[in-house]
């Protein structure tokens, strides 16, 4: 061997055949490829480092959330909220429950917009025209730019416009003053869309330098709501919905309020009220005017009305009402004098809103005002006057600035003031906003604006309720906030810190030595940012005496020919500024169910005249304006009305809105007809083609017998009146039949989660839907796909019709999982995918699901929902799995692939939350503190959820109410859920 | 006139030799298939593809493509395979069940049958699989020991269904191969390729025709029949439980065992007189599977049509005597709601249309039988659909209710489904023997030792 091996040796190796490759540098290249072979055939797509804090920040504590209050800007009511945030990124927003006013709850916009501030489509960087093209900019480039003109403005006596919403914050209405000092040329012009003036404007007419009050809802025994949404789109509704609410609890019968709704189109409140009357607009004064004569003869003399042309009979029977009901009003409005309110809808004639007044006036409703904290007007709204004078000047070049912050001119604005076209004739038009808008695509410089979440600001609404805006995450992108903006051009250079010292140097000015200092400043600042709101107690408003004067021309005879038509905002959308929000776009409206559409609203008796069916497109004329928009034929319409929410088809738009609805507010003119939003003489023609309208429930008009009234006659709508209910207690439990069951029920010996929904308080509105869709990561998947069946909503509100088309009674009934003991959906899941947990909750264990879909055609209630697709791929291509969106999601809710199937577990991550906690600081675990994301946003308190194995929790007592049942009991199913019969207040046993 | 019933006419026509009889039967295998066969093999074949590749999108993007919705939450895929898994009923009661009863006419045609139920359960076989919505995960369907101790849940019909379906397919299986061992000897004796020989020779199992294989073959043919046997009922009753389970009006019904049984038996029957119409004719096996022979299916279809028939009038009756309001609507939803158009295409294909049967003429009039038997199918189609279908789509909450809408993918994998069966089907009529070579041969005249000196051995 050896030899052998020197004898190798001995031959000389040849070099130059020899690979260039020495033995050191082969292993280390066949180890390096070894690994990058290993590394490269890892699929582990690479989703960015997961690094820990090198240094924590303070109050950061990685999964837990953490609460931050500040104030919603969403519309002028300014409602104070409460961020959920968990590693920094804000994923929640429910209402702070500290603020007077909304108390803990926030409206379906509201819980949508966090959606608003991760959008993928939102203003990135500022943007200028250059060469008739879009291009980036600076802010330093535009700020310069802005500057500039402005003072060039100030120097040519050119008018600076700025438009904005209604002005709320004293602080940033304190800026604009200052802003008007500095350009003198300014003219500011908040306005908001879609909404008249005349409540205002007669407020004026009627009293003499006070402001305009809220009322004390609460406090009302009976309320006539005369083509006033008070429960929907009218004033702050989540206020309104708790207030009124409050009264509607069958445990106090005594106090249960009566609800009147005179109306022409069906709205949340008419499917609320006790008695409803059908009522086109153009009868609405009437009404009052008969009230007034019926009630208070001696005055009604005095404007020399009379009995002969206004009594209820004449009424009733002109109107085609029963006079029995009008008079049931009238005696219950004498009866309870001073314990009513009367309440005229904003777009109704200033004579309905004077008439109102004076009527409330001499019934003395007037001390249901809440004189406490009246509305503040800081800079009165423009008018539509005001905008025409303005689109006139910048028609002749005597505007050198329109500077529009986060508002939609173009869109809002009647056609026929020309805004759009006098734009072009603007040097700068300049528009800061979140999302591209149709007014932004007419101006030249696009300002990048920040959400509200990212911002600074203070609001104040109602006197001395001071709520303070804080931003939740520094902005995702290059934006900056409004008033942080115009700060900036006043001084001449941006800082960030600016705004926040301005406000809080306006605080200390103006707020902190209204509060009786009991601390400094520093301190009082820092308690009212924790708090979120300050309330400083105001000396109560005295009434000036009502001017008679105003009554002068209260006898006015409307134009009544053709069709009405009935302008409102949207119930989800606003003004159009929600218009590009999945979440609100997909909330099923809450009267017609419809999704993703506006459409004109018409009596199914209307319809039929015209030879029109669901979904049939018709052509709308007012004048020479017109607009095709599809029909939904509606109950309990007032015929020869239509009705259509404003708000939609917007043009101009990211791509989740695009294509949603039609731009019905085409149909409105700067003239007006009966009201800014409400023309009479309008034309409906069918215009031929059918139109996909998609809602969540099938529609069953109230003349196919076959499936009339199942929801009574299954028993799954259970309801009496008050009168049926004092004589007999029990009246919905006599057909409950005693249940059997083979097996020995399981025994549940620790927490058993139950919930209980009041029917008599839920109105409706699907507040809790927006709520649970954030709280619970639920995918929006798109009109075509709710066509067919599938959204995702885990809660959702049934709305059934009884009686005639004509007199429609209306129901609701939010249903989620009902959670049942015996759960027809576990036994058939061949994976125990969906199983029963020990404290009572019906689980779905995401990873096990294979997708059979055998566990929802198995649940009676179909409440569980499946993924058909990656619905986060399938809407427009992947549009919510977009980065931001990612950060949108609550991380303590799996987020649902494709396959599976989904449904409400009880907030089951808020109930283990508050075991761990209850574990980790030793304390007893009871369940009393967990409060379900439907429960924490319904502004009726209708849902309770608790342990019922608790004898003292709310569920448990609900569950021995005379008026409990659940859903389908006959399947012996046994549901959590309770629901408590609704009460109706209606003279009589039965309901009609 | 006197007849003496106790004398059957020959089950095979025309006093065929032997020899014919195996020449006959192994023509197919023994000759090029002509233009024809390619033909239709192409068009079946694009079915399949067609199936393919709308089985192919949805599973790219997941099953949403089809028109199951939300109450809807089984539609065509469940449609399918309920309809297929009663195809293959026919089969398995004519070879296994009518053996038991020594029903000797079953003899020419049983193979085939046999061999549609093979066919059948498979393309059933398929649809559970896809209709879920993560199909990588079927296998979680299976109880198999594992770490996390998750098991499936034997409450669940779902469950019972994979058990029943896999243990029909593999007795079919097994019995089926059974059943060819003899032939596929004779194949390999009367072959003279080397690579059919060889694969008949493997496949054969070293059969020799000896008197102890028939022996151990006869014994062993008999037992798997005795198995088969309660498979024919077991299969569909389990198959019905998915329904029969719930607590769905229209499916929560304590018929659907019997009354699925009839009615797989008699689609199935309506199947196998189809596809033997052509095969007959084709292979020229008028006289081993003669008129006679269709004539008594065509009896067993106006039997279970009937049985069907009157499962549909019980369900009426029943759904008025319980007294259960949603009991009672469902059905008067289903004959007259949105889905009436369903319902009474299923109850004509199903009931009236078969009942031409009782004349004598239309029984025995090839054109005029197939035309009810494709019928038949259809309405057996229909009987899933109006189960599946309107029971889901209005159940207990009104407000939930919604209409089901096939999509075309849903089409075209009902499509694919028949483009698999037939082609599985056209490729059996060209590599195994489609008849019984050696149950034939057992059947035809002259087999049988005979006291009568008549009887002969024609060769």
């Amino acid at each position: 061997m050896i030899g052998e091996h020197i004898h190798d040796n001995e031959e000389k190796p040849n070099l130059e055949e020899m690979s260039p490759l020495s033995r050191r540098n082969f292993i280390a290249i066949l180890g390096a490829s070894a690994a990058f072979t290993a590394v490269s055939c890892t699929d582990y797509p690479d989703k960015g480092k997961i690094v820990p804090y090198n240094k924590k920040p303070e109050e950061i504590t990685p999964g837990k959330a953490n609460f931050y209050a500040s104030t919603c800007n969403a519309c002028p009511h300014s409602c104070g909220v409460l961020v959920k945030t968990r590693e920094g990124r804000p994923i929640k927003i429910d209402g702070n429950p500290e603020h007077p006013v909304n108390q803990g709850k926030i409206c379906a916009k509201g819980q949508s917009n966090i959606l608003n501030m991760y959008d993928p489509e939102r203003l990135k960087v500022p943007q200028v025209i250059r060469d008739e093209k879009l291009v980036n900019s600076t802010w330093k480039e535009v700020d310069s730019t802005i500057i500039t003109a402005l003072n060039q403005a100030v120097k040519d006596g050119k008018e600076i416009a700025v438009l904005c919403n209604t002005i709320t914050s004293p602080s940033f209405a304190k800026l604009i003053s200052e802003f008007k000092e500095k350009f003198p040329t300014t003219k500011i012009y908040p306005y908001e869309a879609f909404v008249t003036d005349n409540r205002n404007t007669a407020w004026k007419a009627c009293y003499d330098n006070i402001p305009q009050f809220a009322f004390k809802w609460d406090k009302a025994k009976v309320i006539l709501s005369l083509d006033a949404d008070i429960l929907g789109t009218e004033g702050n509704h989540v206020e309104q919905i708790r207030q009124i609410t409050s009264k509607r609890s069958a445990d106090e019968l005594k106090s249960f309020s009566r609800i009147y709704s005179a109306e022409a189109g069906m709205s949340i409140t008419g499917m609320n009220a006790d008695y409803r009357f059908r009522l086109a607009p153009q009868q609405q004064l009437d009404l009052v005017l008969t009230l007034l004569v019926e009630l208070f003869p001696r005055e009604a003399a005095e404007l020399s009305l009379n009995t002969v042309d206004y009594s209820f009979t004449k009424f009733a029977s002109v109107n085609g009402l029963s006079s029995e009901n009008i008079k049931q009003l009238f005696s219950d409005l004498r009866q309870h004098a001073g314990e009513s309110i009367v309440y005229a809808g904003d777009k109704l004639p200033g004579e309905v809103h004077i008439a109102v007044n004076y009527l409330n006036e001499l019934l003395g409703n007037t001390r249901l005002y809440d004189t406490e904290s009246p509305v503040v007007e800081y800079i009165s709204n423009a008018t539509v006057q005001d905008f025409e004078q303005l689109s006139t000047n910048m028609k002749n070049g005597k505007v050198g600035i329109l500077l529009n912050l986060n508002t939609n001119p173009v869109f809002h604005l009647p056609e026929d003031i020309g805004f759009a076209g006098s734009m072009s004739k603007v040097r700068y038009a300049i528009s800061l906003l979140e999302n591209l808008n149709e007014t932004s695509k007419l101006s030249n410089i696009i300002l990048s604006g920040s959400h509200f979440l990212e911002s600074w600001g203070d609001y104040a609404r109602r006197a001395g309720i001071y709520s303070l805006q804080q931003p939740q995450i520094s902005p995702l992108y290059d934006t900056r906030q409004k008033e942080a903006v115009l700060l900036s051009w006043i001084r001449g250079a941006y800082n960030e810190q600016d705004w926040h010292d301005y406000i809080m140097s306006n605080w200390e000015k103006e707020v902190y030595p209204k509060v009786a200092p009991a601390a400094d400043f520093k301190t009082f600042w820092n308690t009212s940012l924790h708090d979120g709101v300050t309330a400083i107690a105001q000396n109560k408003v005295v009434f000036s005496e009502f001017k008679k004067d105003s009554l002068k021309n209260i006898r006015v005879k409307y134009p009544t020919q053709d069709f009405t038509v009935i302008f409102s905002e949207s119930f989800s959308l606003g003004d159009g500024h929600f218009a590009n929000n999945g979440w609100l776009l997909e909330l099923p409206h809450p009267v017609s169910k419809v999704v993703w559409d506006n459409y004109a609203s018409i009596a199914p008796a209307t319809a039929t005249e015209l030879g029109l069916t669901f979904g049939d497109m018709v052509e709308i004329s007012i004048n020479n304006r017109k607009q095709k928009i599809p029909v939904f034929l509606q109950p309990g319409m007032a015929e020869k009305v239509a009705t259509i929410e404003l708000g939609w088809g917007r043009k101009e738009i990211c791509e989740v809105g695009l294509g949603a609805g039609f731009p019905a507010q085409s149909l409105l003119s700067k003239a007006g007809g009966l009201t800014q939003l409400i023309y009479s003489g309008a034309k409906i023609g069918k215009a031929g083609e059918k139109y996909k309208l998609v809602t969540t429930q099938e529609n069953h008009l109230l003349d196919e017998l076959f499936v009339k009234d199942l929801h009574l006659r299954r028993h799954i709508i259970r309801e009496g009146t008050i009168e049926k209910y004092q004589k007999e207690p029990n009246f919905i439990k006599v057909e409950k039949e005693k249940q059997l069951s083979m097996l020995k029920p399981h025994e549940y010996t620790g927490e058993k989660w139950a919930m209980a929904i009041d029917l008599s308080k839920c109105i409706g509105c699907g507040i809790c839907v927006t709520a649970c869709n954030v709280e619970n990561n639920v995918a929006v998947v798109g009109k075509t796909e709710v066509s067919k069946g599938r959204e995702m909503h885990w809660i959702r509100i049934d709305r059934y019709y009884s009686g005639s088309n004509e007199e429609p009674i209306v129901s609701n009934q939010p249903v989620m999982c009902q959670q049942c003991d015996n759960a027809p959906c576990e036994n058939v899941c061949p994976v125990v995918a969906t199983n029963h947990s020990p404290d009572g909750l019906n689980q779905m264990v995401y990873n096990r699901c294979v997708g059979t879909r055998y566990c929802s055609n198995n649940c009676p209630y179909k409440v569980r929902r499946y993924n058909f697709f990656d619905f986060r791929d399938r809407l427009a291509d992947g549009y919510y799995q977009q980065d931001s969106l990612s950060l949108l999601h609550n991380p303590e809710v799996t987020v649902r692939p494709r396959g599976v199937m989904e449904k409400c577990t009880f907030c089951v991550h808020k109930i283990t939350e508050a075991r761990q906690t209850a574990s980790a600081e030793g304390t007893k675990f009871d369940g009393s503190n967990i409060v379900t994301a439907c429960q924490e946003a319904c502004p009726a308190g209708a849902i309770s959820f608790g342990n019922v194995n608790d004898p003292e929790s709310a569920v448990s007592k609900a569950r021995e109410n005379n008026l409990g049942y659940s859903l389908l009991e006959e399947l012996n199913t046994n549901p959590n859920v309770t629901y408590i019969a609704k009460l109706r207040n209606i003279n009589s046993e039965d309901i009609t | 006139m006197s007849i003496d019933y106790s004398l059957e006419p020959s089950i095979i026509e025309g006093k065929p030799g032997l020899a014919s009889i195996d020449s006959t039967i192994a023509a197919p295998m023994e000759t090029r298939p002509n233009k024809n066969f390619y033909m239709a093999l192409s068009v079946t074949l694009t079915m399949l593809g067609i199936g393919a590749v709308c089985l192919g999108y949805s599973f790219y993007y997941g099953m949403g493509l089809w028109g199951n919705n939300n109450p809807v939450g089984w539609g065509f895929d469940i449609v399918n395979f309920v309809f297929w898994i009663g195809i293959g009923h026919a089969g398995t009661l004519i070879s296994a069940i009518l053996f038991l009863f020594r029903q000797k006419w079953r003899t020419g045609i049983s193979r085939f049958a046999e061999g549609m139920t093979i066919f059948a359960v498979m393309t059933a076989g398929i649809f559970p699989l896809i209709h879920v919505g993560r199909p990588w995960l079927d296998g979680y369907l299976m109880p198999y020991p594992n770490q996390h101790g998750l098991w499936v849940n034997f409450t669940s019909p779902l469950v019972w269904d994979v058990f029943a379906v896999s243990t029909y397919f593999i007795v079919s299986a097994i019995f089926w191969y059974i059943g060819l061992i003899p032939d596929l000897a004779t194949l390999r004796d009367r072959t003279v390729d080397k690579i059919r020989k060889t694969i008949y020779s493997i496949f054969s199992l070293g059969w020799r025709h000896s008197n102890r294989h028939w022996h151990h073959y006869e014994m062993s043919y008999i037992i798997l029949a005795g198995f088969a046997t309660p498979l024919v009922l077991s299969v569909h009753t389990i198959v019905s439980f998915d329904f029969a389970v719930s607590i769905l009006p229209g499916w929560h019904s304590t018929i659907f065992p019997p009354y699925f049984v009839a009615g797989a038996v008699f689609s199935g029957f309506a199947m196998v007189q189809n596809a033997l119409i052509f095969v007959r004719k084709i292979f020229n096996y008028e006289h081993i599977i003669t008129l006679d022979t269709l004539e008594k299916m065509n009896k067993i279809m106006i039997a279970t049509g009937s049985m069907v028939g009157y499962a549909y009038a019980m369900e009426f009756f029943i759904a008025w005597y319980s007294g259960s309001p949603l009991e009672t609507f469902v059905f008067v939803n289903r004959a007259f709601g949105d889905y009436a158009w369903a319902y009474w295409i299923m109850v004509s294909c199903n009931v009236i249309f078969p009942q031409l049967f009782w004349f004598k003429k239309i029984r025995r009039s090839i054109p005029l039988m197939f035309v009810v038997g494709v019928f038949v199918n259809i309405g057996m189609w229909f009987e899933r659909f109006v189960i599946v279908v309107t029971s889901l789509s209005r159940d207990f909450l009104p407000s939930s209710w919604a209409y089901y809408k096939p999509t075309l993918y849903d089409i075209g994998i009902l499509i694919g489904s028949f483009g698999l069966f037939f082609s599985l089907l056209l490729i059996f009529t060209r590599t195994l023997p489609v008849v019984s070579i050696a149950e034939v041969k057992a059947v035809s005249d002259g087999a049988q030792p005979t006291h009568h000196a008549g009887g002969s051995h024609a060769e």
